[in-house]
């Protein structure tokens, strides 16, 4: 008798588990920069990205009758495109470090939120960043 | 005499008053001599007015613009209107420490009123003196709200403009707190009856500051989700955001502790769950400040940043090896015997507290989940708001379900005729189901609607059977209402179903467009025709305004802003909600042309019964106040109100 109620609880948490770390493992939002993408291309098609960069210079396009914005995001290294629908939020310029979140696919990083940071204390972008300083960026955004 | 000397002040008398009621609370027990005991309760007013000193004298600091002091500076600008100011304390870390200490000392005043016999009295003003001894340690040392300036700017740079940006802000942290510190008392007193054994009447004891804990906990969170909703601008009004997961854990767990203690008021049964979950809601208040104050969750290198982190970290280690370290030495003399049948009053609100506890492992462990990976994986990530709603949905509906049926059913085992309400129950939840689903719902949003009427329902039988047992004995069916435990949980219980009906609606229709409209241009969406007029911009002092005239053929004339404030590098969106019973129209302003005016992107999203939600809040706090109004005669006698 008790045996028989010990696996039913060990059936459920197992049931609970799988739910639990299933759901985790699938709804992992990664973050990275765009030479870490492009190292493993395969690994994040179609799963939700949060990529960060700089937006790079002279590669912004918006079309505010079709809310389209396009630029190249690019961490020093490695560059990436970028497509999102929206209106690019206030602080957003060239040159600017951003945060996409999203997902790849069709050759594009397909962004669904643009965050730039938010800082009380504003500090003018810096010349010659690095993959580091943009993992830094990423963590930051909030 | 000037502020930082008097906020210095009173923080260092605070600390002083509670280290010394500390040693004599434990003295008074461990000598079990009535002296200390007295010399420990005449600590506590000295306490709380020394407290109140160093708030009043931040309070000062800030109204006289003292920017000597690094809070005023970092928080404050001669801009502020006297509300902002006025709120600023609990704008920031360490003025939010200052506020919890003082709240902490003015719920250990209200506790040392009561009657209680000398060894708990002990016990619990040791404990409550203890957590005191913690806050004001930490404000003396390494999270001064009075730390000085050498040299003091000339104007500050204002508090966090999205903190200025809504008055619920004023309202929503002091209700948050309010409802943490609410906990400490009844963890006191369970800290000081599993010492001395006697496991029984801290339960009723404490009833008093448990509800009203949680009312309050119940009270901020929706405060806070409106807050979100109508600053926010993203149209939303929670995110499952490691913030508001920290004071979502504790919320869920003082739940479950409310539900287990009216089966140990009543039949003496659960009285390690009991301990348990208080001893958990109260640590996990204090996990919540180290999550969010700490920046551990966004970056594990953040934790070296933060000195008042690990103190939290060390302080809810601290709490949760008390509470649990005398449960488990204690574990066999408050073991349950009995076998509780799971279709039973107690069975149901034994499972109810399960679906809590087990919501909250689950939001605690996604929200700890990213250092995990970071740890073994060394990637970086966060959990996705999917995982959270994927495995709130269920256990949400699971805890409506047990919501409906648990209080229809009798202790112990269930009389014949209650089948027959259930099945009546049962038959309403099928049909709402269905109806929803004739209606052309999705599955989810019809299931809610279905168990939105399977709790009414349960409620009006409820009703229905006080009336009528009343009227029976001769008795005014009015009487009915002075049952206010009843009367008062079955308004909360109202007020949650709203809330699931809300929510499900809510999350799953959500209309969402946005266009960009040149002066004069039409566009009709959603069925809503606006028309946009133009673009205004007004100087506001502290912060610049730019509104887009929206006329509409519904709401007359809608106005979205943007707000650019002086210490803000971006604008912040001042969304324009108009709630109707059905649906919320939220208009935001997006973009616009800053050189003529002749063009602006505009967006609306429309959301189902919001509106509804905030009033469910408010039934939830409602019912909680009508259960806590000191009511004639009986309870005042047994002295369950301590006011």
């Amino acid at each position: 008798m008790k045996a028989k109620y010990l696996v039913g609880v060990l059936v459920i948490l197992g049931a609970l588990a799988y739910m639990i770390f299933g759901g985790l493992g699938r709804n992992l939002v990664y973050f990275l920069t765009p030479s870490e993408y492009l190292q493993d291309q395969a690994k994040y098609q179609n799963r939700p990205v949060r990529l960060g960069g700089l937006v790079k210079e002279g590669t912004v396009q918006y079309d505010k009758d079709r809310l389209e914005l396009r630029f190249v995001l690019t961490d020093g290294v490695a560059e990436v495109p970028v497509l999102h629908r929206g209106t690019p939020p206030g602080m957003f310029k060239e040159g600017q470090g951003v945060v996409v979140e999203g997902r790849f696919g069709e050759g594009v990083f397909q962004g669904s939120n643009l965050l730039v940071k938010h800082s009380e204390t504003y500090q003018p972008p810096k010349e010659g960043w690095t993959p580091e300083d943009v993992r830094k960026l990423i963590e930051e955004a909030k | 005499m000037n502020p930082a000397l008097l906020g210095n002040l009173g923080v260092s008398l605070a600390l002083a008053f509670s280290l010394l009621g500390l040693a004599l609370a434990l003295l008074a027990y461990f000598q079990g001599d009535g002296r200390f005991l007295r010399g420990a309760r005449a600590l506590v007013l000295p306490a709380l007015l020394a407290a109140l000193a160093a708030f009043l004298a931040l309070e000062w600091a800030l109204l006289t613009h003292d920017f000597r002091v690094a809070y005023v500076a970092k928080n404050h600008s001669l801009q502020d209107p006297l509300w902002v100011t006025l709120v600023t304390p609990w704008a920031a870390l360490e003025g939010s420490i200052l506020l919890w200490g003082l709240l902490q000392t003015l719920y250990t005043f209200l506790a040392a009123r009561k009657p209680l016999d000398p060894w708990r009295a002990s016990l619990v003003l040791a404990v409550l003196f203890g957590i005191q001894v913690f806050f004001f340690g930490v404000m003396a040392t390494i999270a001064s709200p009075f730390e000085t300036l050498p040299n003091p700017p000339a104007d500050g740079v204002g508090p966090n403009p999205l903190l200025q940006n809504h008055w619920m802000m004023a309202v929503h942290p002091v209700l948050m707190y309010l409802g943490f510190v609410g906990l400490s008392v009844p963890f006191a007193y369970a800290v000081a009856a599993m010492a001395v054994r006697r496991y029984q009447t801290w339960v009723e004891e404490t009833r008093w500051w448990a509800l009203i804990a949680w009312g309050f906990l119940t009270a901020g969170k929706v405060a806070g989700m409106w807050w979100s909703y109508e600053v926010l601008g993203w149209g939303g009004y929670w995110a499952w955001d490691p913030v508001e997961n920290a004071s979502f854990i504790p919320w869920l767990l003082a739940t479950a502790f409310l539900h287990t203690a009216i089966v140990q008021q009543t039949r003496g049964a659960f009285k390690a769950w009991n301990f348990a979950f208080v001893t958990l809601a109260f640590a996990a208040t204090v996990l919540g400040t180290f999550l969010t104050r700490s920046g551990v969750i966004m970056s594990v290198h953040a934790f070296a940043e933060g000195p008042v982190g690990p103190a939290f970290l060390g302080f809810f280690l601290l709490s949760t090896s008390l509470g649990l370290g005398l449960l488990s030495r204690v574990g066999r003399e408050v073991r349950d015997t009995a076998v509780f049948r799971p279709l039973s009053r107690e069975g149901t609100l034994l499972l109810g507290a399960f679906f809590f506890a087990g919501w909250a492992l689950v939001v605690l462990l996604g929200t700890f989940y990213p250092l995990l990976v970071e740890a073994f994986a060394g990637a970086k990530v966060s959990v996705g708001a999917p995982f959270f709603n994927q495995i709130s949905a269920p256990i949400g509906a699971g805890i409506l379900l047990l919501m409906g049926v648990g209080p229809i059913l009798p202790w112990r085992r269930p009389r014949a005729e209650v089948f027959r309400n259930l099945y009546l129950l049962l038959a309403v939840l099928a049909g709402g189901t269905l109806l929803g689903l004739l209606l052309g719902y999705t599955l989810g949003a019809s299931l809610a609607v279905g168990l939105f009427l399977y709790n009414l329902a349960a409620i009006l039988l409820l009703v229905r059977e006080g009336v009528l047992g009343r009227k029976a004995a001769g008795l005014s069916p009015w009487g009915f209402l002075e049952n206010r435990r009843r009367v008062g949980s079955l308004v909360v219980h109202l007020g949650v179903a709203l809330m699931g009906l809300g929510i499900a609606f809510s999350q799953t229709y959500r209309l969402e467009a946005e266009k960009t409209l040149y002066q004069g241009q039409a566009w009709e969406v959603a069925g809503v025709r606006m028309a946009f007029q133009g673009v205004r911009a007004l100087d506001e002092g502290r912060r610049f305004a730019v509104e887009a005239l929206l006329r509409t053929d519904r709401f007359g004339e809608v106005r979205p802003r943007l707000h650019f404030y002086p210490q803000m590098n971006a604008p912040l969106p001042a969304p324009k909600v108009i709630y109707t019973p059905g649906n919320d129209y939220y208009f935001l302003l997006m973009d616009f042309d800053r050189e003529k005016g002749t063009w602006a992107s505009v967006r609306l999203i429309v959301t189902p019964l919001v509106f509804w939600m905030w009033v469910a809040g408010g039934l939830m706090a409602l019912g909680t106040l009508y259960i806590l109004w000191p009511a004639r005669g009986a309870e005042a006698a047994k002295g369950v109100s301590p006011a």
